[in-house]
């Protein structure tokens, strides 16, 4: 009886959807997920239907597959190559009915095991020099190196971010070196999937912004073209963020938020996010317009 | 309660050196001291056994935090072995439990109940802040200034510059040379750190 | 009556829960979350990650039961339930560290030391806003300071206090501007590994935490259970309820600002205006 309220309050629930959007659906698919029945997930643990946009390279499926996984079950997959946003709305929502009427859902596509096996060179089984480092499972551990702050030895953690990563823009893949959650090195795997001039409308870039700031429902409304209605927007991004042509990231805010467009000249990345916290380098990205950080990032990944 | 509560903190308390991440063994030490707080506070004095569990938790989250800011090391993956200097470490334990054992078993313990109603709390802030003002303030503000000046100390960024850069001192006359010690024979690394704050 | 006082305290956490989850339109979402399959992430510290939502809810029910439902009533009726509240937001650090720790990946841990950093200093500001409201009680104990209460609140007394400790509420239970630990720059931070009923609890937790500390920001700031016609318990659940949509809306409405530029607003500006506050009520307490 429970299980049966339960299972239609969550047919009722905000289908969570987490997109996976491939070269030139970005625009679309933040769209897309303003609908009231659909709700954007924040981590792809968070969702029930991975929706993939668009043509994916073949480079990217390893990290499609992967992403796949971390959905919990039950879950579907669907694909999105073209069709209008009712179509695909109705899509979801019927997925989202079929598992809760106990469709069996997807199973893995990769293995569950580790990748690596279990090296231990310390003298109780560690994986590096005294307790710290190495790489148990084939999972680099962290190993102490100079602060870039202070000097100190603190732990640095390198690890890849993307390229479905929630925070960055489609396609982008990272490698940082972490220390806390201050950068030390970023590179460029890969470079955002292209997206057409649609991606840089003013009010899709601030709302990227706004849902750094933890304003998901002012963000739905600027991109519905309601009035923003949210305090402290501007003020909460700090001054001097990814100063390109004297403008920082503060500035181009304010100016979508006007619903202006914004151009600068694509900025180094590489020189640009070391130093900063990890909410800070988020910031500066999602302060650069799509086609200004795609043209940065091939730069750099050239480079 | 008392006994059930002692045996936890023992239990806890010997936890901390069996488990094998630095965060686990913060967290028993943590633990054992809570319930050490909670028969301060069964045996009337409620306010410092629950101040206790405040500071723990307090000082246990800022260890943890240093455990991890130096060892970054999720549990599981890397075990860790808690204990060093066997014969040093057994050695100390020892002495200490003969020590604190004799300690109890050889002072008169007092054996006077507190007064039904007795307002302990009152008389706990009276004590602090009257004849033991002196002693507790003085020691206070020290740790206080030890605190602030291990900070300061420990800092790179300075008012004049990066610590490992030497200062500069004042000029002996104007836009003349600067007293003392030349800035540059040692300390940099040419290592230049640009501040991104 | 303690029978009684342990079912009101069961039923205001419950009750307000479900309110809380309506505020935030999480009651749908949170069943469906039920339906699904909660993942494991390799290495996992179980016994941490299946403790810390428990402990979460623990702290609501505990910071819940110093509160007096009525005047002279009270679940744990300490002379030092101001100093068990504040050792419940002590823990609650703790508590969100171990969540973001015991996954063991790299973006619940960023949220679990981001929220220690920020946690560690709101207890400052929270201590000194509490005890400026026990100054005019003389007294540490919440039956005292609702009865030192009767001619004013303690929000007119102190207008400081309650803006104040509704920061506070707000990094608490993790919401809006303060919410360092499971911020969406780290994909939901200290709960971004988990799912199903593990992430539905962690949720509710911070839910009837939402109860917890807006039934003592009530008590120490809007008189409690004192009001007029009405009995005690019911005026103490609307001033909770006031707060709680109070403490939501803001939580919608405010943008959260870089860690680091919360760290040196909380040390330069909240820290200060608290020790303030502090200073002008022992004055007028005198």
């Amino acid at each position: 009886m429970a299980m049966t309220h339960l299972v239609r309050w969550a047919a009722r629930a905000p289908a969570p959807v987490y997109a996976a959007i491939g070269p030139g659906r970005q625009a679309e698919v933040e769209r897309l997920l303003t609908r009231p029945g659909l709700n954007r997930a924040k981590t792809p643990r968070d969702a029930a239907i991975l929706l993939v946009a668009g043509d994916l390279p073949s480079s990217s499926l390893d990290a499609l597959n992967r992403l796949h996984d971390q959905l919990p079950r039950p879950r579907t997959t669907l694909r999105w190559l073209d069709g209008d946003q009712e179509a695909i709305a109705h899509r979801i929502t019927t997925a989202l009915r079929a598992l809760c009427d106990g469709a069996a859902g997807e199973d893995d596509r990769l293995p569950d095991t580790p990748a690596n096996e279990w090296k231990g060179i310390g003298p109780h089984g560690q994986g590096g020099k005294g307790m710290m480092g190495g790489t148990p499972y084939g999972r680099p551990m962290a190993m102490t190196g100079k602060d870039v702050r202070d000097g100190l030895q603190l732990d640095r953690y390198t690890t890849r971010v993307g390229p479905f990563a929630p925070m960055l823009p489609p396609g982008l893949v990272l490698e940082v070196t972490l220390q806390g959650d201050v950068i030390c090195e970023a590179s460029v795997q890969a470079a955002p999937f292209a997206q057409p001039a649609e991606a840089d409308a003013p009010a899709l870039c601030a709302a990227r912004m706004l849902r750094l700031l933890g304003l998901d429902a002012a963000a739905d409304r600027v991109i519905r073209g309601r009035p923003l209605r949210a305090a402290w927007v501007t003020g909460a991004v700090p001054r001097g963020l990814a100063r390109i042509n004297d403008t920082d990231a503060r500035d181009r805010l304010s100016a979508w938020l006007r619903s202006r467009t914004v151009t600068v000249a694509p900025p180094d990345l590489a020189a640009l996010l070391p130093g900063s916290e990890w909410s800070e380098a988020m910031l500066i990205l999602a302060s650069l317009p799509p086609s200004a950080l795609i043209r940065a990032a091939r730069a750099t990944e050239a480079a | 309660m008392i006994a059930l509560l002692a045996l936890f903190a023992v239990w806890t308390g010997w936890r901390v050196f069996r488990v094998d991440s630095m965060v686990r063994a913060s967290f028993a030490l943590m633990l054992s001291f809570v319930s050490v707080g909670a028969i301060g506070v069964l045996l009337s004095a409620p306010y410092i056994g629950v101040a206790t569990v405040f500071m723990m938790a307090v000082e246990m989250m800022v260890m943890a935090i240093f455990m991890v800011m130096f060892m970054m090391n999720p549990a599981g993956l890397n075990p860790m072995v808690m204990v060093h200097q066997h014969r040093l470490s057994i050695a100390a334990g020892v002495l200490a439990f003969v020590g604190l054992s004799a300690a109890i078993l050889l002072s008169p313990l007092p054996s006077d109940p507190v007064p039904e109603g007795s307002d302990v709390v009152a008389q706990l802030g009276h004590e602090l802040l009257g004849p033991s003002m002196l002693v507790f303030e003085t020691a206070g503000v020290t740790l206080l200034a030890t605190m602030v000046g291990a900070v300061i100390l420990s800092s790179r960024q300075g008012w004049f510059g990066a610590a490992d850069h030497g200062s500069r001192p004042p000029d002996l006359t104007a836009g003349g040379d600067p007293a003392g010690r030349q800035p540059g024979d040692g300390g940099g690394h040419g290592h230049h750190h640009h501040g991104g704050h | 009556m303690t029978a009684l006082l342990v079912l009101a305290v069961l039923a205001t956490l419950l009750g307000g829960t479900v309110l809380a989850a309506l505020m935030d339109r999480a009651a749908l979402p949170l069943a469906a979350l039920l339906t699904r399959q909660r993942v494991e992430t390799e290495a996992p510290d179980r016994m941490n990650r299946d403790l810390s939502s428990a402990w979460y809810l623990a702290l609501a029910a505990i910071g819940l039961s110093v509160v007096p439902f009525a005047p002279g009533l009270a679940l744990i009726d300490s002379p030092v339930g101001i100093v068990i509240w504040g050792s419940c937001e002590a823990l609650v650090v703790v508590t969100v560290f171990l969540h973001g720790w015991s996954p063991n990946a790299p973006f619940p841990l960023i949220g679990a030391y981001r929220y220690a950093a920020i946690g560690l200093p709101i207890m400052l500001p929270s201590m000194f806003v509490l005890i400026a409201a026990a100054l005019p009680a003389e007294s540490l104990s919440l039956i005292d300071i609702v009865e030192s209460q009767r001619e004013i609140w303690n929000v007119l007394r102190q207008p400081l206090g309650l803006p104040l400790f509704l920061v506070v509420a707000l990094a608490m239970t993790l919401r809006g501007p303060m919410d360092y630990a499971d911020a969406a720059d780290i994909a939901t931070g200290t709960s971004a590994e988990e799912s199903g009923a593990a992430r539905a609890l962690w949720q509710v937790a911070r839910l009837a935490m939402l109860v917890s500390i807006s039934a003592i920001a009530a008590t120490v700031f809007l008189g409690g259970p004192l009001g007029p016609v009405l009995p005690g318990p019911v005026w103490l659940w609307l001033k909770t309820a006031a707060l709680m949509a109070l403490t939501v809306w803001i939580g919608n409405r405010v943008a959260r600002t870089t860690p680091d530029r919360m760290l040196t607003i909380l040390w330069v500006v909240l820290l200060p205006l608290s020790f303030l506050g502090l200073i002008i009520a022992g004055v007028m307490a005198l």
